[in-house]
């Protein structure tokens, strides 16, 4: 790859980059940043590019999976994004999080058919997307789990028999209502958070703090 | 057989050309300090774990790569030079003449997670200054490291200032409780606006703007530190101009001089005093990293004034080649 073709990290020459997720967040993301004067119509124009320019704004718009954003923030390829809480919890990088968004809000949960909530001693078997999460999660727990990472439809776990119960996202519960899986227990709130690395702070403070407080003046943050 | 040319996560090898460039960086920067008066010293890889103990946090602990020797002693790699260094120096201090200036060069290895940004070897260009008191030396120190950013061509590099348990009067009053306070300094860490501004409007300006409106609100120690910073950062502005300089209390709100709270971050440092971390505009993770820690040799029974920084050559040369794209 020739230097010219490559995406700079320099932060200096070029308009804040912000990296967006392509999922469930990038609604919430939308309307925040529209309520605070930034309404990234860019994005209407051609959801196949990765890479958009929003010229109004002054930003460039990366759309990426939730999981690779804090990747593409950490290593200041980015200067800031909007990512889940269980995500960042998850890849538990060396991000600064100013502001949780106020919409796209859901539950990290335990879920598995009625009742099934492990007494204390036994041992079970859990499903996640979230081994490193589920792990710190259970060190509080009274009851002792294996954990089976699987990368999506984790409620499939606990019908079929692949685990006892599963740590996963609810957000309106329907898909467990579906599946005659219920809500054991709410674990934590997860929140769509506006991330942001130390480089990019540190060199782009005044412009940032301003972002910052016009989500705040909006009311989509806090 | 085919042979794997694979290294575990975090390691990295340099070849030719990546070589060259490395020892010549290398060249250029140590000849930069010999010329400012500092002596190379060499310390071994490998050391006894022992006499470290005492020194480390939990979390320390558990990044040393340590096991138990065939004699039956355990040992470790290196971690930290600074650490090796006071320890190697501070039973001769009475026959050294000071001020000691001196520099090293090496490999620093630490367990990390294979997370974003995060490396387990880490090639390292250091210097320490000790037995000069006060200003003086944490001025000298910083200057240093900003001469070997200016001779590396880091493009637009920044670097922060900040005090050693300067947010500690702020978050003790806002958080009298250990665990809560433990918790609201990993939130002004972070920035967490909202958590920072429900607990004190004063750590909500730490937060946003690097320091309180008001700095006595830190207490008169404190309060007059920020101030010879603020002058500090004045002169530096006018002697370096490619470099900005700011003071930001809020990159260093974890690291407490309060003995509680410290143990309860397990992050316990050895830093005392000036603090201050450098950043490139390419780059989101520290070059490096200094700062005043005369508790250090007070820990091993020596009474002596020392300042010291490092600089992560790997990433000083990655920011170097940013700025020669640019």
């Amino acid at each position: 790859m020739s230097a010219g073709n490559r995406i700079s990290g320099r932060s200096g020459d070029r308009p804040l980059r912000l990296a967006l997720p392509k999922g469930r967040n990038q609604v919430a993301a939308r309307q925040a940043f529209a309520a605070a004067g930034y309404p990234l119509n860019v994005l209407d124009d051609d959801q196949r590019k990765l890479m958009l320019s929003a010229e109004e704004e002054g930003f460039e718009l990366l759309l990426l999976k939730d999981w690779d954003i804090p990747l593409y923030v950490q290593y200041g390829i980015a200067d800031f994004g909007i990512v889940g809480s269980d995500v960042l919890e998850e890849v538990d990088g060396d991000l600064l999080v100013p502001v949780r968004l106020v919409e796209g809000r859901c539950r990290l949960s335990f879920i598995g058919t009625a009742g099934s909530l492990p007494k204390p001693g036994a041992q079970v078997r859990l499903a996640t997307k979230f081994p490193n999460t589920a792990r710190s999660v259970l060190a509080e727990r009274p009851w002792g789990a294996e954990v089976v990472k699987l990368h999506g439809s984790i409620e499939l776990g606990p019908i079929l028999g692949l685990s006892d119960l599963a740590l996963d996202i609810v957000q309106t519960g329907r898909t467990l209502k579906d599946n005659d899986l219920v809500e054991l227990e709410v674990v934590r709130e997860v929140a769509p958070c506006l991330v942001l690395n130390r480089g990019s702070w540190h060199h782009r403070r005044d412009t940032l703090n301003e972002i910052l407080e016009r989500l705040e003046e909006a009311e989509v943050v806090r | 057989m085919k042979v794997s040319a694979a290294l575990p996560p975090g390691v990295s090898a340099l070849f030719f050309s990546a070589a060259r460039q490395r020892r010549r960086l290398e060249a250029e920067l140590t000849a930069g300090l010999e010329s400012a008066g500092y002596s190379e010293v060499i310390v071994p890889i490998l050391d006894y774990f022992e006499p470290y103990e005492a020194l480390l946090s939990q979390e320390g602990r558990q990044e040393l790569y340590r096991f138990i020797d065939r004699d039956g002693q355990q040992v470790a790699l290196r971690g930290d030079f600074t650490p090796m260094l006071a320890r190697l120096l501070a039973p001769q201090l009475p026959s050294l003449e000071l001020p000691l200036r001196l520099f090293y060069r090496g490999d620093v290895v630490r367990y990390a997670e294979d997370r974003p940004g995060r490396q387990r070897e880490s090639y390292q260009l250091g210097a320490e200054l000790l037995g000069v008191a006060d200003g003086e030396g944490e001025e000298e120190i910083l200057r240093r490291c900003l001469d070997l950013l200016v001779a590396a061509r880091v493009p637009g590099a920044r670097v922060v200032l900040g005090v050693a348990g300067a947010l500690d009067t702020l978050l003790e009053q806002a958080a009298p409780e250990v665990p809560e306070r433990d918790e609201l300094a990993a939130a002004v860490a972070r920035r967490e606006r909202d958590v920072a501004r429900r607990a004190a409007p004063q750590l909500f300006e730490v937060v946003r703007d690097g320091k309180p409106a008001d700095p006595e609100i830190l207490g008169l120690r404190v309060a007059a530190e920020v101030e010879r910073l603020e002058a500090l950062c004045r002169s530096i502005d006018r002697e370096y101009p490619s470099i900005d300089v700011a003071i930001d209390l809020a990159e260093f709100a974890r690291l407490s001089l309060a003995p509680d709270l410290a143990e309860a971050m397990r992050r316990r440092s050895y830093y005392d005093g000036l603090l201050f971390r450098a950043y490139s505009d390419s780059g989101a993770l520290p070059l490096g990293s200094g700062g005043r820690y005369d508790r250090l040799f007070s820990s091993l029974g020596a009474e002596l004034p020392a300042v010291g920084f490092s600089l992560s050559l790997d990433r000083v040369e990655a920011a170097a080649a940013q700025g020669g794209e640019g």
